[in-house]
């Protein structure tokens, strides 16, 4: 059923497609799209055939009476696994065969049969079931975090590269250093803690920031993203559960809650999470509009906007902003790999059951043909949504069709 | 956690961006030259130090044994004698952070100059020969970027072994097409300028073209990304070794005291804090660096 309404809205958004870019293009990036998908899934296949082992091990399982390859079903079965399972097992994945035959077998399966396989070979779990469990976990989480990440980047990124144009207040610079060793001083003496210290010195430099204005606000947030982007996630994820889940009582390690268990409940087991997740993504989004906004500030259309007599908040929102929220949604979809990254990590931290920390587990009992199909998801999910916004951005913007050209 | 390509990709837009929007940034000339003295500092700081605790051991004052247990020392926290504290059962942190460096350089390191020399050597020659090695590389480039960086990396790890040689080839894979991808669209441009044209018409030689006229052009994007790089591997690299999923564990790499202090967090939070404060200056001054050497050496990139 809800293949069928994918299919059917993929129909779609290709028909318009070929509507309005023309045939010929859509068909070389569809087309181009297919062969990458089909080159990832087999790379992976093949990748797993490779884990046969030694020749000790593949002459051990010959004495055992199984398939010199049977290895990967081993692993998967585990040690206590009877010679006819093994065997069946060999036979389901057509281990005996070469690697295009491996390969057949697991495509057929899985787009024939529509069979995902199972989720934990020994106890005959199906993956399909794991992921109606699991999937809407990653998925409020990783939409939550793309909000966050957005409701952070956007206005920050449009206000500071308002502010790389202009002279800011009057007001000493050396207060910000003078300022923070002050807070410091006084946070240390009376006893704060060092996380609480930390929050009101970044609280602190962004008030002054706001207060200040000008190209030196502007630094001081590409400086702040800047160092958000070098900060990995997990340190992050760990520092906020350190601070917010263990040191104080603000958020509840209890796990997930869904939809149906109410609103609050459902926000209040997610939401630092989310804002971990949301953090790392921010600064790849608030350095690229600041950067795309400052140049659209630049153009002849804005300087005709300004001596038309339009606001500032017009100009910014309508005539700059328009243009580089483009980028802005290619970069949405080249972040899908990035998310999944970090929703392996933040699951992990937040003992969050969602498909990241199903793979972590499936990792750890070599579950090898579950990960197969999953790797292979994730990435048709990749490449079709870059696909899509690729020629959507073609579609909307012929400047590009012309470029490629 | 991150994909290594598209960061790097961003990043580099980014500073090209930078660069055109702001050509006479004047102002703040002086102070950023401090910084990126800082940035450089901590960098030859880190590794002079994780060098001499290679070379001379525990021989050194406040370097230990960084598996030695002391009683008396159980969760202490940072003092004189143990700068880092000490972890559940009185190791010193200190001493495993500059052991850990060992594995976490070291793999950064070959990662980058592995990818350097097979990725860069790729992009260059598939961006100027064009024709098929071209639509080849690329194809190649696309097929490894579009699974996400770490989902390969565990992958590969996990279905081979986890030692160090298999952590180094799965990082390498990865870095190979990202940086592949990044001198490609270098060499692009370069190879369109006026005295690469000048040199083919005279009748020089292809491959000569390539090492005289089109790679010292390319060379300082090389450079740049290969800080970028580095920064980017240490913090994959980290995270592996955070989920347990690195080089395996009497080995201690800087995501592995992390990973085993959030164990007790409640009574080791410093055993996070440190190796993570090191971690991020690190990668910090990495990024720092690259993106200050991608500015001055004045490159446009538009390879997104």
């Amino acid at each position: 059923m809800i293949l069928i309404l994918i299919i059917i809205a993929l129909v779609a958004i290709v028909g318009w497609i070929v509507y309005s870019a023309g045939p010929k293009f859509a068909l070389t990036r569809f087309g181009g799209a297919i062969v990458v998908l089909v080159l990832v899934t087999f790379g992976v296949s093949a990748m797993l055939s490779f884990t046969s082992g030694e020749e000790s091990t593949r002459q051990a399982l010959e004495e055992l009476g199984v398939s010199r390859n049977a290895q990967p079903c081993v692993t998967a079965l585990g040690t206590g696994a009877s010679v006819e399972n093994v065997n069946a097992c060999v036979e389901d994945r057509g281990l005996d065969r070469n690697v295009f035959a491996q390969y057949y077998v697991w495509a057929k399966q899985l787009v024939w049969e529509q069979d995902l396989g199972l989720a934990f070979y020994k106890n005959g779990e199906l993956l399909s079931d794991t992921m109606e469990q699991r999937l809407p976990r990653t998925a409020w989480l990783f939409l939550y975090s793309q909000l966050t990440a957005l409701v952070l980047a956007v206005p920050l990124g449009i206000w500071s590269a308002y502010q790389a144009g202009r002279s800011g207040r009057r007001f000493p610079s050396w207060a910000l250093p003078v300022g923070i060793a002050l807070l410091l001083l006084l946070g240390f003496f009376s006893g704060f803690r060092l996380t609480s210290l930390f929050a009101l010195v970044i609280a602190f430099a962004a008030l002054y920031s706001i207060f200040k204005g000008g190209k030196m606000a502007d630094n001081n947030t590409n400086f702040l993203a800047f160092a958000l982007l070098s900060i990995p996630v997990f340190v992050l994820g760990e520092t906020l559960r350190y601070a917010l889940a263990i040191e104080r009582d603000i958020y509840q390690l209890t796990g997930y809650e869904p939809w149906s268990n109410g609103a609050a409940n459902h926000i209040k087991s997610i939401w630092l999470p989310a804002i971990v997740l949301g953090l790392a993504a921010t600064p790849v989004y608030l350095r690229l509009l600041r950067a795309d906004m400052i140049q659209n500030l630049q153009q002849d259309f804005v300087s005709v906007a300004k001596a038309k007599g339009l606001s500032n908040t017009h100009i910014l929102l309508r005539h700059v902003l328009r243009p580089s929220t483009v980028t802005l949604i290619t970069v949405l979809g080249l972040n899908i790999a990035q998310l999944v990254n970090g929703a392996i990590v933040v699951e992990f931290i937040y003992d969050l059951d969602g498909m990241g920390s199903y793979l972590i587990q499936a990792f750890a009992r070599r579950e090898f043909f579950a990960v197969q199909t999953i790797v292979a998801l994730v990435a048709a999910l990749f490449i079709l949504t870059n696909t899509v916004i690729d020629v959507l951005y073609t579609a909307v913007d012929p400047r590009v069709k012309a470029d490629a050209e | 956690m991150t994909n290594v390509a598209q960061e790097i990709a961003i990043e580099s837009q980014h500073a090209a961006e930078a660069q055109a929007a702001s050509p006479a940034d004047k102002g703040g000339g002086k102070k950023r030259n401090a910084v990126f003295g800082l940035a450089v500092g901590w960098l030859v700081f880190v590794v002079v130090l994780v060098g001499l605790g290679w070379i001379f051991g525990d021989s050194l004052p406040l370097l230990r044994d960084p598996k030695e247990i002391q009683t008396d020392a159980v969760f202490a926290g940072p003092s004189w004698q143990y700068p880092f504290g000490n972890a559940s059962f009185g190791e010193d942190i200190f001493s495993q952070v500059v052991a850990g460096g060992r594995i976490s350089l070291r793999i950064a390191a070959i990662v980058t100059f592995l990818g350097i020399v097979i990725g860069g050597g790729m992009g260059l020659i598939a961006g100027y020969y064009r024709g098929v090695i071209d639509s080849l590389v690329r194809l190649v480039i696309n097929v490894t970027l579009s699974v996400p960086a770490l989902l390969l990396v565990i992958f590969i790890v996990t279905i081979r072994s986890q030692s160090e040689k298999w952590v180094i080839i799965a990082l390498t894979l990865l870095a190979i097409p990202a940086l592949a991808r990044i001198v490609r669209a270098s060499t692009l441009q370069v190879a369109d300028r006026e005295f690469v044209k000048a040199a083919e018409v005279v009748g020089v030689k292809r491959s000569k073209i390539l090492l005289r006229e089109v790679l010292p052009n390319v060379m300082p994007t090389l450079i740049s990304f290969a800080f970028l790089t580095t920064g980017i591997i240490i913090v994959v690299e980290s995270t592996l070794s955070f989920l347990g999923l690195s080089v395996e564990s009497p080995a201690i790499t800087w995501g592995s005291i992390i990973s085993e202090g959030r164990n007790k967090f409640a009574d080791t939070p410093h055993m996070v804090a440190f190796p993570s404060l090191v971690i991020f200056l690190t990668v910090l001054s990495l990024n720092f660096v690259g993106d200050q050497l991608l500015k001055r050496f004045d490159i446009r990139e538009a390879s997104l």
